[in-house]
């Protein structure tokens, strides 16, 4: 299996504080794999750095072997990285659909004057755009919602449709910043099946930040964490639920023996 | 306690009318009021002149049934005697203060040094040219009477009155039959050819002040729908919109006037260059403030703006530009051998360039470059990694705003056969921007109704040219408080409508959960 995405030693600074510290990961081919770390770690810095909002200040990265490190977040887009953001950032005004075809922007190429003149090229390239994002709209579960401007859409609805417009770049990378953040247990286990069904589907790498380790344990094939922007641990979920570095990030110093007596009251419930 | 409450339920609108009465009677609105009033009823009035004093009443009928309507919040007849008290409290203060500047009047006091508007002749009004006390009584007695009638009136239930047919012409329109008709394409070709029609005979028929009135709003439009391509949906604050018109209008001007160069081009070729020139133009203001946003943006272009007119004011460029004395004389377009001359004929040529701004706006809003501005509009750093490059869209808004500002300027001097700087303020550019505000960003229909509303109406209540900025200022804040999104919201379009059913989604055999998400 080759690796979709390298972070080769990131660094990303602001000022005097070091958000993200050499940090390197590799992102296996048509994984599922989760970045968790307590608030402030730097997870989503490195989303940004990734996507291009940030040009990280040391390092590398590297997206199917070539570096992307410097571009700008639509040339990286187009390259086939696709993201969703923690707080959901949609276009509010614009219609379900709408958003979606936004998200297809890489793959049409008419320009204004076709548009204006409504060019043979200019009307199918369009109608195919719209049936697709028809289809992927169908496909988030959104079917009927269409021409719903997006700020009406309920909570739930606006983070399956900002999935959508972001498979609608026709990613193979697909970066989901907090997918369940706000949604009760239930919706949260629904989002996390439907983002292991995305992969099959999509034939799609995936990287989610998640703090809701219901999720990131059930899906992820491999996990890394960060705490105060350096990387602590990665491995299998197992190998990650027993590190005691990653109790200590979470929990704090000497609470190793708080975990165990949780653990051992849990087995005697069970 | 219950009492006191209801108490300043009556007294505080009572008193906020009184002043707001007040205020308006000192800044002589009343006199103003009642001559458009007095318009209305077909008597012609002159600027500075006064209509009958008997006019007063429809001011104070008003500010009196206003209060009336306000303070009649429990909608019964107790309801109505509150208005009437309320109405009695405001009639005594506004009528107090008329008699006081009466009897000041009578015994020769003079305000008219400190505030312009309180002359002897508008005292006078005020009263209804009836000696102090009895003018007392009868502002007291009609600000009484209206309140009645404004509490009165709110004992009517005018939601349920209106509800009905509302809800009749709604489930009309909603008849499959007439959607039917609605959405039928021969339908649809007559209403158009109907509106050709009418666009074509009006002109002829309306009369060359009504051509020149229409004309200057359609000259707005223009600007409008290329501001609205800037601000409305590319969502970049520019307010330096004045100096594409500016570039447009000098344009034409130079090329086509017998001073200072006396080129003498033709309009036609004036108009393609002045165009081109100010798409120019757009293109290089854009090179420095495409990383700009928000206010910044808007500081910049505002003195990009400003330095535009005071070059072209300047003495350097006198020789070039014609200095603050600007251009005169310029040429008319000639057609087929037959000079544009009359009002009609411009009124056609502007038709015609709206007409055209409308459809290329239409086309492109509906399009993935409209998508592009909106969503950069809407959140531009997530448009961007949605594979939106913002400085291509925000160029190109820029350069096809400019071109539609060229075409404006251009059109707007040659009709006016004249351009200078003072053509050219920052006025200007807010106007367009409050007519691309007011109206509702990135709608076309708003931007029309905003330019008669903006400019339209004050050309028809030209009398009173003091009272246009009041009106105008007011009109800005009522719409910023009541209806922000504008009179006419855009709308997007339906687009699901247009997948054919063959290629709408099958149901998906895997279905990983269908609900959606509940908040």
């Amino acid at each position: 299996m080759t690796d979709v995405l390298q972070i080769q030693n990131v660094t990303k600074q602001f000022g005097g504080l070091t958000a993200v510290d050499n940090v390197s990961i590799d992102i296996p081919e048509k994984s599922i794999s989760s970045i968790i770390g307590p608030n402030g770690a730097g997870k989503t810095t490195l989303f940004n750095c990734i996507s291009g909002y940030y040009s990280p200040e040391d390092g590398k990265i590297l997206f199917q072997g070539q570096p992307i490190q410097g571009l700008a977040t639509y040339e990286v887009a187009a390259l086939g990285i696709a993201r969703t953001y923690q707080n959901i950032r949609l276009f509010k005004q614009l219609t379900a659909l709408e958003n979606i075809l936004v998200g297809a922007q890489p793959h049409l190429t008419t320009g204004w004057l076709s548009a204006v003149l409504h060019t043979r090229k200019f009307k199918s390239e369009e109608y195919d755009a719209l049936v697709e994002a028809t289809h992927l709209l169908d496909h988030v579960g959104l079917k009927g919602c269409g021409d719903t401007v997006a700020v009406n859409l309920p909570y739930g609805a606006q983070r399956r449709l900002e999935i959508a417009r972001a498979l609608a770049n026709r990613p193979s990378l697909l970066l989901l910043d907090e997918p369940t953040a706000g949604m009760n247990p239930q919706e949260t286990e629904s989002m996390a099946k439907f983002i292991a069904t995305l992969r099959d589907d999509f034939n799609l790498t995936i990287v989610l930040i998640e703090h809701d380790m219901s999720v990131v344990m059930g899906i992820s094939e491999q996990i890394s964490v960060l705490d105060h922007g350096v990387k602590i641990a990665e491995g299998l979920p197992e190998e990650i639920r027993a590190n005691p570095r990653v109790i200590e990030a979470y929990l704090g110093a000497g609470t190793q023996h708080l975990v165990d007596k949780f653990k051992r009251k849990k087995n005697n419930a069970a | 306690m219950k009492n006191k409450s209801s108490g300043n339920k009556i007294v505080n609108p009572a008193i906020v009318a009184s002043i707001v009465s007040i205020f308006l009677i000192m800044i002589g609105f009343n006199v103003v009021f009642a001559a458009i009033v007095s318009k209305a009823f077909g008597q012609n009035v002159i600027s500075g002149s006064l209509s009958n004093p008997y006019f007063q009443i429809v001011f104070n009928a008003m500010m009196g049934f206003l209060v009336g309507w306000r303070v009649n919040q429990t909608r019964n007849f107790r309801g109505v005697l509150a208005s009437s008290a309320a109405g009695a409290i405001s009639g005594a203060i506004v009528a107090g203060f008329c008699l006081l500047l009466g009897i000041i009047y009578v015994n020769g006091g003079d305000f008219r040094s400190y505030l312009t508007a309180l002359s002897p002749i508008n005292v006078n009004f005020c009263l209804y040219g009836l000696p102090p006390i009895m003018g007392f009584l009868v502002t007291l007695v009609t600000f009484i009477i209206f309140a009645f009638l404004g509490g009165l009136l709110k004992l009517i239930p005018f939601g349920r009155f209106f509800s009905k047919p509302a809800g009749a012409v709604k489930s009309f329109f909603n008849k499959p039959s007439i959607q039917k008709t609605w959405h039928n394409k021969v339908f649809r070709i007559f209403l158009l050819i109907l509106g050709l029609s009418a666009l074509i005979i009006l002109p002829r028929l309306w009369g060359s002040y009504w051509n020149y009135v229409i004309g200057t709003v359609g000259i707005y439009v223009l600007m409008g729908l290329g501001l609205n391509l800037i601000v409305g949906l590319s969502g970049q604050l520019v307010l330096g919109f004045a100096a594409f018109i500016a570039v447009g209008a000098y344009t034409a001007a130079l090329l086509n006037a017998p001073e200072p160069h006396n080129l003498m081009l033709g309009s036609w070729i004036a108009f393609i260059v002045g165009i081109g020139l100010a798409a120019f133009a757009g293109a290089l203001i854009g090179l420095p403030i495409m990383k700009l946003r928000g206010d910044y943006l808007a500081i910049v272009t505002l003195g990009f703006g400003e330095i535009m007119r005071i070059s072209l004011k300047s003495d350097l460029l006198t020789s070039f530009t014609g200095g603050p004395r600007g251009i005169q004389d310029i040429k008319g377009p000639v057609i087929f051998g037959a000079a544009f001359n009359s009002d009609i004929d411009f009124m056609y040529l502007i038709i015609m360039a709206v007409a055209i701004a409308i459809f290329v706006t239409i086309r492109l809003q509906d399009s993935r470059v409209g998508r592009a501005w909106i969503s950069m509009r809407e959140d531009e750093t997530v448009a961007s990694a949605s594979g939106v490059n913002p400085m291509k869209y925000k160029m190109l808004a820029l350069v096809l705003g400019a071109a539609f500002a060229g075409l404006a300027g251009t059109i707007f001097a040659t009709r006016n056969q004249f351009t200078g700087p003072e053509d050219h303020t920052l006025m200007v550019s807010i106007n367009a921007l409050a007519i691309v505000i007011v109206g509702g960003m990135g709608s076309i229909p708003g931007i029309i109704l905003g330019a008669f509303a903006l400019k339209g109406l004050p050309e028809l209540l030209r009398e009173f040219e003091s009272y246009r900025m009041l009106a105008f200022g007011a009109l800005l804040v009522a719409m910023m408080i009541w209806r922000p999104q504008g009179f006419w919201p855009a709308k997007r379009p339906a687009l699901s409508k247009r997948v054919k059913p063959e290629d709408s989604p099958p149901p998906l055999p895997l279905d990983p959960n269908k609900e959606v998400g509940h908040d």
